[in-house]
């Protein structure tokens, strides 16, 4: 005979844990049931998967242009194309990339979503002051700056960070949207680090901590993303005291059994399926190394289900949803 | 310690005006100007090239390297004759068509220029058909391309088939490099040569032009 279902609080009921209770419960590494949790950086592929195109591929030549209730109609479609993906692939956290960018739209759609899908899901956003690799024209005057203008460096590097905490304090008068800001600032090459171990310490760990350390007294958590073999600098990310590390990058030769023995008792890990052979290698290969990825990273708890960097324009979408199909198989904690 | 292990020395250190210095020391003190480049700064930038590929040293204390050298070239120059100044190998360079990631290339270009090596740059967003006419223009001994992304690596397989269809397999290398190439790809495609990083992508651009 069935019963009929509990309804909470009944005293004997287990309450449904929010896909957003679930993620937490990952970056606290707490001991989790069910599926392990799974989403993505970005899902460029919307257009594919859910006809819609995604919010930052879209362009508003004349958004100030707009009547109240044509931004509104924007506003709500956008959300949908984030619920629609997280619903569609079971992600429990969703990455709002606000576009227009000023700070009334990005609380808009963080509200957006939130009407529609109450805590279901947990809402992060990129809040990195931290200097990334500098890109091939800048690389040798930002050389040039640590070397013989380090201190004009640093000062620089404090107003980003003024910056960041900043936006991170204007947010938190607005409780209850959003849970975590994602550190993307890039640090690695796949061969190593972009600043030496002595580099880092000096222009870039200082900062980092700073931030995490500010943004988890406003009650944020904080995933620290960079691509590339990570291992010379890892010990100082993870003494930075971020919530979780993101990407965990294969290509770079990073081995998430090798980060869990090091540092699973101090940080959550995320990532570590391949990218780059979702697009390239076989079907095999790619089934090897979904499966490879969740038995290493389901070693223990503290761990998100997701590809090395993100669902990338040009992704086969038919091998991302392989990847989900297999989660879904056998991503589970018995 | 010799002038020439000093003037290497320094630009190990990035020491671009103690670089520049000892250059002109040892122009005054009658060294050929041949040795200074090549036992000197070239030295220093091999040592260098070396240390990077073993994690002893990272990106920006090769680009300072590289800077302290091209202060040491600057100095050196109008003391070389024609013949000192002859390149070791010409190299086209470039990011595919589609990718307008520079970073990697910027560094290989530096490494190969470091080593005695003239590199003509051809930027980004480079189509087949624009490396191969460079090579020809250039009579370059390899092309190298660059690419960051899975979804535009393919573009490589082009310049490999254009080279072949000009007839130029014999005469033109191609190597490749970036975040998702591997040598299997490399092999896959048909290119000369592939490397995991830049400092290797010299030494396998040398051993080409050698």
């Amino acid at each position: 005979m069935r019963l009929p279902r509990p309804i909470w609080p009944w005293p004997f009921a287990v309450k449904h844990m929010t896909n957003r209770e679930r993620f937490i419960k990952a970056l606290r590494r707490e001991p989790l049931t069910g599926l392990v949790p799974t989403f993505e950086l970005v899902f460029y592929l919307t257009m594919e998967a859910i006809g819609k195109v995604h919010p930052s591929q879209r362009i508003f030549s004349q958004w100030d242009q707009m009547s109240a209730k044509e931004k509104e109609v924007q506003f709500a479609d956008m959300a949908d194309t984030y619920i629609l993906t997280a619903e569609k692939y079971s992600h429990s956290a969703i990455f709002v990339h606000p576009n227009p960018s000023d700070f009334d739209s990005t609380i808009r759609i963080l509200e957006s979503i939130r009407e529609k899908t109450d805590d279901e899901y947990f809402l992060m956003m990129h809040g990195d002051p931290t200097f990334s690799i500098p890109d091939g024209h800048r690389m040798m005057e930002f050389t040039t700056r640590m070397y013989e203008k380090p201190d004009e460096l640093k000062k620089s590097a404090e107003n980003r960070l003024a910056i960041s905490i900043e936006f991170a304090e204007k947010m938190s008068a607005y409780p209850g949207l959003l849970d975590g800001f994602a550190l993307c600032s890039d640090y690695c090459f796949n061969v190593n680090p972009f600043f030496s171990p002595a580099m880092f310490e000096e222009f870039i760990a200082p900062y980092l901590a700073r931030v995490i350390d500010a943004y988890r007294s406003m009650g944020y958590y904080t995933i620290k993303h960079t691509d590339g073999n990570i291992m010379p600098i890892a010990g100082q990310m993870v003494d930075c005291k971020p919530d979780a590390i993101h990407s965990l990058d294969p290509q770079g030769g990073v081995s998430l059994t090798e980060m869990r023995r090091l540092y699973s008792d101090k940080v959550a890990l995320i990532g570590n399926v391949n990218c780059g052979l979702l697009q390239t290698g076989s079907e095999e290969e790619c089934r090897a190394d979904v499966l490879r990825s969740l038995k290493e990273g389901m070693a223990g708890y503290g761990y998100v289900f997701s590809t090395s960097n993100c669902a990338y324009t040009g992704l086969a979408l038919e091998r991302y949803e392989m990847m989900i199909d297999l989660w879904r198989q056998f991503g589970v904690y018995t | 310690m010799s002038i020439l292990e000093e003037i290497s020395g320094a630009l190990q250190q990035g020491r671009a005006p103690k670089v520049k210095e000892l250059v002109a020391q040892a122009i005054g003190e009658g060294l050929q100007p041949k040795a200074i480049l090549e036992d000197g700064l070239i030295a220093g930038m091999t040592v260098i090239g070396e240390k990077f590929k073993i994690n002893e040293v990272f990106v920006p204390e090769v680009l300072i390297a590289a800077r302290a050298m091209n202060a040491g070239i600057a100095e050196l120059k109008p003391h070389l004759s024609q013949d000192d100044m002859k390149a070791k190998g010409k190299i086209v360079i470039g990011t595919v068509k589609g990718d307008l990631h520079d970073i990697g290339k910027n560094l290989v270009k530096l490494m190969m220029e470091g080593r005695g090596l003239t590199v003509v740059d051809l930027g980004v967003d480079i189509s087949a058909e624009e490396f191969v006419e460079a090579a020809v223009e250039n009579e370059a001994d390899i092309i190298c391309c660059s690419a960051l992304l899975t979804t535009t690596m393919g573009e490589m397989q082009n310049v490999v088939e254009l080279r072949n269809s000009k007839g130029l397999d014999g005469k033109v290398k191609i190597m490749i490099g970036g975040a998702p190439i591997t040598q299997v790809y490399c092999d896959h495609i048909g290119a000369d040569g592939y490397t995991a990083d830049a400092a290797s992508a010299a030494d396998m651009a040398l051993a080409f032009c050698g």
